[in-house]
């Protein structure tokens, strides 16, 4: 079972997502984050997955977060990421993901912008 | 109702296979306990007349001389029974030396045939006075006796036949105690010699061999136990040779030790046997010696000193085929029976008996219950190897136990028996341990079959989605056979046998080309099913609409229509002018293609127009870029199968790509498509691919090159 500590700050729940995120353990991270997508919907503190220790992820893992996205929207909750390495930041742009989930260059920012 | 097979298997295995072992190992227990009564006390026997084969008394010193009337002796002096004074002057010879004592292996029961009365009965015609010079015989025998430590035989009887006699001396000062009596061996009547014979001796010993000896068939004529005391009409008589130790020790006091269950050992002065409960001796046999046998017609010749008797114990008895009586000893030897008088003498000397007490019975069935309950705690949790390993070293353990303590201390410890005992019990845990086994080896072989069967069947219907999935497929080579515009090489190898990449070539008209590539998230057969439906509407699509960006906006729609899985594709899709060259492009969320022209290396740009993945965001507004192709520039579509295809360490990534394509720039398509693949896989050095791999490559020849 994938390990994803959270901690809030400035009214936003921040998750810690780390390691590889591909067809194996994508099963693994959907399961660790559905419990956290309960609380994230209307009048609850933002979601905002923390990816800097993320080296990488596959279509599978854009799949989950697209999922996450979705099921934010549909409870009116807000559901972000932050800080992507380069290597996933490039994942990133060329599948133009940064459209689908919204991506802040790091977590303060993020926080400043969702925080208020 | 079962079958009655099934009956007895599942009495066997009741109680998880341990109930039926236990309810055996208790009919062991009883058997043992009974074991007189059962066949196997012919192997019990067997294996203690084994011990003393293995290891017979030692004979170091013979303390016994035996003069035997033997053959010679009958051929000399004639038939037997000799004239009483005859045997008179072979007692003088003896006595001549100075023996401990002497015992005499035969009764004189009746009056000497020689007698002057018998004389006068038979020849009537005899003159008294012939008559009165007779000595008579019986008396000569009495005056022989008189004065010397010698003890004469008696033999009891159970019944008291006719002629039978109460023997004179019986033990002085014996006092078994009413609890032991009931043990020994009770003679109703007895045959003893003429009261003027045996008052001359000093004393009397019975020679009966153990009573029942007989009738006990099962010990097979093999004399083992000798009994030590017995009474007759309520006096106490010890056995002759027993009974000569004593006169040799002066006549005193006979003392026996005793348990709850009887006699446990006779003393003579500082001598003592360990005796069974009913007072007999269990023999340790040595092996037979005619050393010490003297006949007695050269003992009455004087062929010997006399000192040959000094300090010697002297036994008179038979040693001729015609008159002995033979036993058979537990060294298999045939012995004559005054051979065991010689022998009780030697085992009393030196104290040597075998020794089975009474709690001996009870150690075996003690041991016999705790090896069988250790097997039945044990052999089902054990391997089959090790369970017969562990059998096969309690049976040894048993067996050599009784060896060690018969070469110990010649204990009698039945090993063997117990181990006949907790056979059945082994057998039986045994054979459910295998039944079990065998069961779940069944089981699983049945399983393995059934999963076999499974995966031969997936495997069929995976090879059968693969052979439709890559007929999906167009060949460019076949498709695009006499086209001199343009050239289009592709290659699609799925990671598993399935995949979700694909790639799609088709003119729209003899204008226009479109090309497309397509990745659809994950992999497998859920990415396969989807790529199926992707390549089919984005072939459908593009042929009906012709703005490529509306296109596209549709596709995604269709696609979004009824995707219950969230499954998205990324896709790059480009509709060429073959005559003008120019070229447009829509892109949802796929690298953007490499673009080779003149040499030069550069990506097609996507960035003011490529969108998200179909299906991520299921309304992007797609919109289509634009770009002027030059004769002979060349574009490579990929999938990350290529760029994201790893060794383990890295990935392969842009920057090889691209260096391999300017490896082979000059190179033919289809060359370059395999080219490039070569160099993906000698990258990943062995490991399995993670992704669909997919290459579509495409040159513009020119407008010119039709009319070449």
């Amino acid at each position: 079972m994938m390990n994803l500590p959270t901690r809030e700050q400035a009214g936003v729940l921040i998750v810690s997502v780390s390691g590889r995120i591909d067809h194996i353990t994508s099963e693994e991270f959907t399961k660790a984050l559905d419990p956290l997508l309960d609380r994230c919907a209307q009048g609850h503190p933002s979601v905002l997955l923390d990816f800097s220790g993320v080296d990488y992820i596959s279509s599978a893992g854009l799949r989950v977060l697209m999922m996450a996205s979705r099921r934010a929207k549909g409870q009116k909750g807000v559901f972000a990421i932050a800080a992507l390495q380069p290597l996933v930041q490039e994942v990133f742009a060329i599948s133009r993901f940064n459209l689908i989930v919204p991506c802040y260059v790091s977590v303060e920012t993020a926080c400043k912008v969702l925080g208020s | 109702m079962r079958h009655p097979a099934g009956l007895l298997l599942a009495a066997i295995q009741a109680g998880r296979g341990r109930a039926f072992p236990l309810l055996l190992l208790t009919v062991g227990a009883l058997v043992l306990n009974g074991i007189d009564r059962t066949p196997l006390l012919n192997v019990r026997e067997a294996l203690f007349d084994q011990y003393q084969r293995q290891m017979p008394r030692a004979r170091t010193n013979e303390p016994v001389i035996v003069v035997g009337i033997d053959s010679q002796s009958l051929v000399k002096h004639g038939q037997w029974p000799w004239s009483r004074d005859l045997v008179a002057q072979l007692v003088r010879k003896v006595h001549a030396g100075k023996p401990l004592a002497l015992g005499i292996d035969i009764v004189f029961a009746e009056r000497d045939r020689y007698s002057p009365e018998v004389l006068s009965a038979r020849i009537p015609d005899l003159p008294p006075d012939v008559l009165a010079a007779l000595p008579d015989p019986d008396r000569e025998l009495a005056s022989a006796l008189r004065d010397h430590p010698t003890a004469l035989a008696v033999v009891g009887l159970s019944k008291a036949l006719p002629g039978s006699t109460q023997p004179a001396r019986p033990l002085p000062e014996f006092n078994p105690g009413t609890g032991l009596d009931q043990h020994l061996p009770q003679y109703a009547g007895a045959l003893a010699s003429r009261p003027l014979i045996e008052k001359s001796a000093a004393g009397e010993g019975l020679i009966n061999a153990s009573p029942g000896l007989l009738q006990a068939n099962s010990e097979r004529g093999v004399l083992r136990h000798v009994p030590t005391v017995g009474s007759i009409n309520q006096l106490p008589f010890l056995s002759l040779p027993l009974e000569m130790v004593r006169l040799a020790l002066g006549g005193g006091a006979v003392v026996t030790e005793s348990g709850a269950q009887g006699m446990t050992a006779i003393r003579i002065g500082d001598y003592r046997l360990p005796t069974q409960a009913n007072g007999e001796v269990l023999l340790h046999f040595g092996r037979a010696s005619s050393n010490y046998y003297l006949s007695a017609a050269d003992v009455l010749a004087g062929v010997h000193p006399p000192q040959i008797f000094d300090d010697r114990f002297v036994i008179i008895g038979f040693n001729s085929t015609g008159l002995q009586d033979r036993i058979i000893t537990p060294l298999g030897e045939s012995l004559p029976g005054i051979d065991i008088h010689a022998q009780v003498i030697e085992s009393l000397l030196s104290g040597q008996a075998l020794q089975r007490p009474v709690w001996m019975a009870h150690l075996e069935t003690a041991t016999l219950l705790l090896g069988g309950l250790l097997l039945i705690a044990t052999i089902p949790v054990l391997r089959p190897r090790y369970a017969v390993i562990s059998f096969t070293a309690l049976g040894l353990l048993l067996i050599a136990g009784g060896y060690l303590a018969f070469f110990g201390g010649r204990w009698l410890f039945d090993g063997v028996s117990q181990v006949l005992l907790l056979a059945p019990v082994f057998i039986l845990l045994l054979g459910n341990t295998l039944v079990v086994a065998d069961g779940r080896r069944r089981d699983a072989e049945l399983q393995l079959q059934r999963s076999r069967e499974d995966a031969a069947r997936v495997a069929g219907e995976l090879d059968a989605a693969r052979r439709i999935q890559m007929g999906l497929l167009p060949d460019p080579a076949t498709v695009f056979a006499d086209e001199r515009r343009f050239s289009i090489a592709a290659l699609l190898e799925p990671a598993a046998a399935v995949g979700g990449d694909y790639y799609d070539c088709f003119r729209l008209d003899d204008q226009r080309l479109c090309v497309a590539i397509g990745d659809v998230s994950g992999k497998g057969v859920p990415a396969s099913l989807f790529m199926a439906i992707s390549k089919t509407l984005t072939g459908v699509l593009m042929r009906r609409q012709a703005d490529l960006g509306l296109a596209v906006r549709e596709l995604e729609c269709e696609l979004n229509r009824e995707n219950a899985e969230y499954l998205f594709v990324t896709a790059f899709i480009a509709v060429l002018d073959l005559t003008s060259g120019d070229m447009e492009y829509a892109c949802a969320g796929h690298d953007a293609p490499i673009l080779q022209r003149a040499g030069q290396l550069s990506r097609v740009d996507t960035s003011a127009i490529a969108g998200p993945p179909l299906c991520a965001a299921g309304d992007y507004p797609y919109l289509a870029g634009r770009m002027q192709l030059l004769p002979g520039d060349r574009i490579c579509l990929f999938t990350d199968g290529v760029t994201e295809a790893g060794n383990g360490l890295e990935m392969f990534g842009l920057g090889r790509l691209q260096s391999a394509i300017e490896d082979c720039a000059e190179a033919e398509l289809q060359i370059t498509a395999t080219t490039l693949r070569d160099a993906v896989r000698r990258f990943e050095a062995g490991q399995p691919p993670a992704d669909d791999l997919t290459l579509l490559l495409m040159q513009w020849h020119g407008p010119a090159a039709s009319e070449r």
